[in-house]
This record gives C-alpha cells, structure tokens and sequence, in this order.
C-alpha cells in the first residue's frame, strides 16, 4: 500500500502509457472496430463540431458578404466614372453630329449659290442692348473684307463691317443699322428691309395699294451690289395698313435663329470662285 | 476533481477547434497542432499526474477525431508530455526562442515517432512527407508557441494571479 501511495504519479504514468500501447497494439492486430470510449468521443464531437461549423459558416457568409459590398462599391463607383465617360464621349458625338448637321446646311448652301464661301466660327457676340453683330475668326488673311455678305442656311444674316486680319465683325440685319434692299417673293415688290433688334426686321416703302400677305418670302433684291439677289432674308408675320400712312408696316421674321449661330459662310465675289475653278 | 471531469469536455473542444482553425486558415493544406502545443504548455505548467491525464485524454480525443489508428497519438502525447516535463526543469521557458526551438523539437519529435510507426507497423514509406507536411507543421507549432505560452500566462495571471 506503502509502495502504491509513494509511487502512484509513476504508477499512473506507466498505466497511461501501457494502456495506450495496449489501444495501439489491440487495433493494429484485430483491426480497426472503434470501442466504446471512441464512439462517446465521436458521439460528443458531433454537435460541438456542428455548433463550430455553423458559427465559423456565419462569420465566414458575413465577411464574404462584406467582401463582396466592398467588391460591389468599388464596382459601382467604377461603373459610374465609366458612365461620365461615355456621358463626356456621347456629348461629344452630339456635338460633333450636330455640327456636321450645320456644316452638310452651310455645304448644302455653297451648292445652291454660285458665289465663293469662306466658312467662319462665331467666336462672339456683341452684348450691347441695340447693337446687334457677332465676331467671326476670319480676316483679311483669309481673303475677307467689309460690306460682304455673310449667310447661313437657308439665308442671308449680315454683311462685315470691321475687318481686321484674322476676326471680324458682321452687322446682323436686325440691327437697328442695318437696311438692305429686298423684294417680296411672290409679287415682285421691292422695299427697304430695316432691323428691328428683338423685333426682328421691318420692311419698308411698300404701298399700301399692294398686296403683301402674311407668310410672303423676303428676299434680296440685288440692288446695290451688296448683297446677291435672291437670298433668303425673312417671312412676312404681320401686316398693318396704318391708314395715316402711305405705306404697309410690315413685319418680317428672319428665317435664323441668331442667338444659335455657330458657323457662318461669307459670300466673297462669285468671281473669285470662277477665278479659282 | 473537477479538472479531470472537464478535461474530455474541454479536450474535445481543443481538437475540433484545432480541425476547424486549420481548415479555415490553411484550408486543409497544412496542420495546425494546437492539442500539441497545449501538451508541451502542460509539461511546463503542470504536476506530473495532470499532465499525463490531460496528455492522455488529449492524445486519444486526437485519435478518434483525426481517424489515425486508435493510440498512437495517445501514447506520442504522453511522452512528450513526459519529455516536455523533465525538460522544463532545465529550460528557461519565459525566452521565446527557447519555447520555439522546443516546441518545434517536440513536433519533429512526434512527427519522427509517427514515421516510424508507420515504417514499423505498416512498412509504409512516408519520409517524402517531412518535406511537405511535417516540417511545415514543426514550424507552425514552433512559431504559434511563444503565443500560446503568453497567452496562458495571462488567463493564469487574471485567473489565478499567478506569475510563476
């Protein structure tokens, strides 16, 4: 009993060690049948390995959850600098198509007349309040003096009245200035069209014994030199047979939009176009 | 008498936390003994008898978890566990490169023990795995180690105040 209690730590040790050798060597000669202390093992890992499992799968689907919002963000925020992009890209194309729209006019234009165009940009416009003309990046350098004509489609606009070598400034037949001789399409009558600011053109001198109707085309009569004969210059909108005058007040609406022009062509002489032919 | 009636509990907590750290870190590639680290800790740690039990449960919940032949890992952690004992006593365990060099002998250790086995009993060849296998676990358990070892030291230092 003495000898139990004094060496019972070797005793156990040496049990411990026997009895795992005994497993080791019971298994290795009658094969591989669990005993009854491994199916309790087993029996107790299962619901604890289930319970691990399932917190491990949780936080695993949370941070993959996060990796995928993160993945996700970084995708949106790509996405929507690529959407800018193709915004910046399709505006461009806008731009550019609108531009070729207004250049196929203005060539469409240059085929109707038989005169020599110097395509020009409008590269500003005049703010004064009565005052009603555009700068254009053409000069003298390109060929370009003043009183030419300038038009866009489908008409005359202005004519230049300050040159210098590569800008130019050109009166718009709305201001207040401006007078150029035209005639009224259907009958032939010939008048003084004069700018009216915001109110577009006015013609004038026609008598009121003729016959002028609203939606009557205004064109250049040719007279002066100045301008060609036969370019667009308005439409009538409004008659007024003032009956203390001698004369119809007609109103004309000019066929362009000047608060969106961008190109403009100027007509330089048609013999110069013959000359370069 | 409580510590020998949690010990199956808490052996088998060890072993499948240990299954499913490796299995979420090194996806299976490579093994992560912590049950080894735990028995080399109680070398340093505990008196004979309760390191022996605790070797011994731990190697066996080992056995039936991992699916090697019932014993062997029984027997391996209770030697080491004797081994990892009557070395503390000459080892200074608060240097770190001490615990790592022991612990990756104690691994080495069981790994050659596991081979040899093997060779013995089976005539199986497996020294090719030392290469791919068993010295990158030596290294696994010789580096997470010191770690452990800090660790328990300050459960045992907020638990027990005990320093030494």
């Amino acid at each position: 009993m003495f000898f139990l209690r004094k060496y019972k730590t070797a005793i156990l040790i040496i049990a411990l060690l026997a009895i795992a050798l005994m497993m080791l060597s019971v298994n290795l000669k009658y094969g591989a049948e669990r005993g009854f202390f491994s199916k309790i093992v087993l029996q107790a890992v299962a619901p604890v390995q289930k319970g691990l499992n399932a917190s491990i799968k949780s936080i695993r689907d949370a941070w993959l959850r996060y990796i995928f919002l993160v993945g996700i963000e970084e995708e949106n925020k790509n996405l929507k600098k690529k959407i800018n992009e193709l915004k910046s890209v399709i505006i461009s194309y806008q731009e550019g198509y609108l531009e070729a729209q207004r250049l196929k006019k203005l060539l469409s234009l240059t085929d109707d007349y038989n005169y020599n165009f110097i395509p020009a940009r409008v590269i500003g416009r005049e703010q004064a309040a009565l005052s009603k003309t555009i700068l254009i990046n053409k000069g003298t350098v390109q060929g370009l003096k003043a009183g030419m004509p300038v038009v866009v489609p489908p008409g005359l606009i202005g004519r230049l009245v300050d040159v210098s070598w590569h800008a130019s400034k050109v009166l718009l037949f709305i201001d207040e200035n401006s007078n150029i001789d035209a005639i009224v399409q259907r009958t032939r009558m010939q008048g003084i069209i004069s700018g009216a600011g915001s109110r577009g053109l006015i013609l004038k001198y026609i008598s009121k014994t003729q016959d002028v109707q609203e939606g009557d085309v205004i064109v250049s009569s040719g007279m002066g030199g100045v301008f060609p004969k036969g370019l667009l210059i308005g439409q009538v909108s409004h008659v007024d047979r003032l009956e203390a005058s001698l004369f119809l007040k007609i109103n004309v609406a000019p066929f362009v939009d000047f608060s969106k022009l961008e190109e403009v062509l100027v007509l330089a002489s048609s013999e110069n176009k013959t000359k370069q032919q | 008498m409580i510590y020998y009636l949690l010990l199956p509990f808490l052996s088998i907590i060890l072993v499948i936390l240990q299954s499913t750290i490796t299995d979420v870190i090194f996806s299976g590639r490579l093994v992560f003994e912590l049950s080894l680290i735990v028995v080399i800790y109680a070398g340093f740690r505990l008196d004979l008898a309760r390191g022996a039990v605790l070797a011994f449960i731990t190697g066996f919940v080992f056995d039936c978890v991992a699916g090697s032949m019932p014993g062997l890992f029984t027997f391996i952690y209770v030697v080491i566990f004797l081994f990892s004992f009557f070395a503390s006593s000459r080892l200074a365990a608060e240097k770190i490169y001490i615990i790592v060099l022991f612990s990756f002998f104690c691994a080495f250790l069981e790994d050659l023990m596991v081979i040899l086995f093997y060779y013995l009993a089976f005539k199986y060849d497996v020294l090719m795995n030392i290469y791919f296998v068993l010295l990158p676990k030596s290294l696994i358990v010789g580096l997470f180690a010191p770690v452990f070892f800090y660790m328990m030291r300050r459960v045992e230092v907020f638990f027990y105040e005990k320093t030494d």
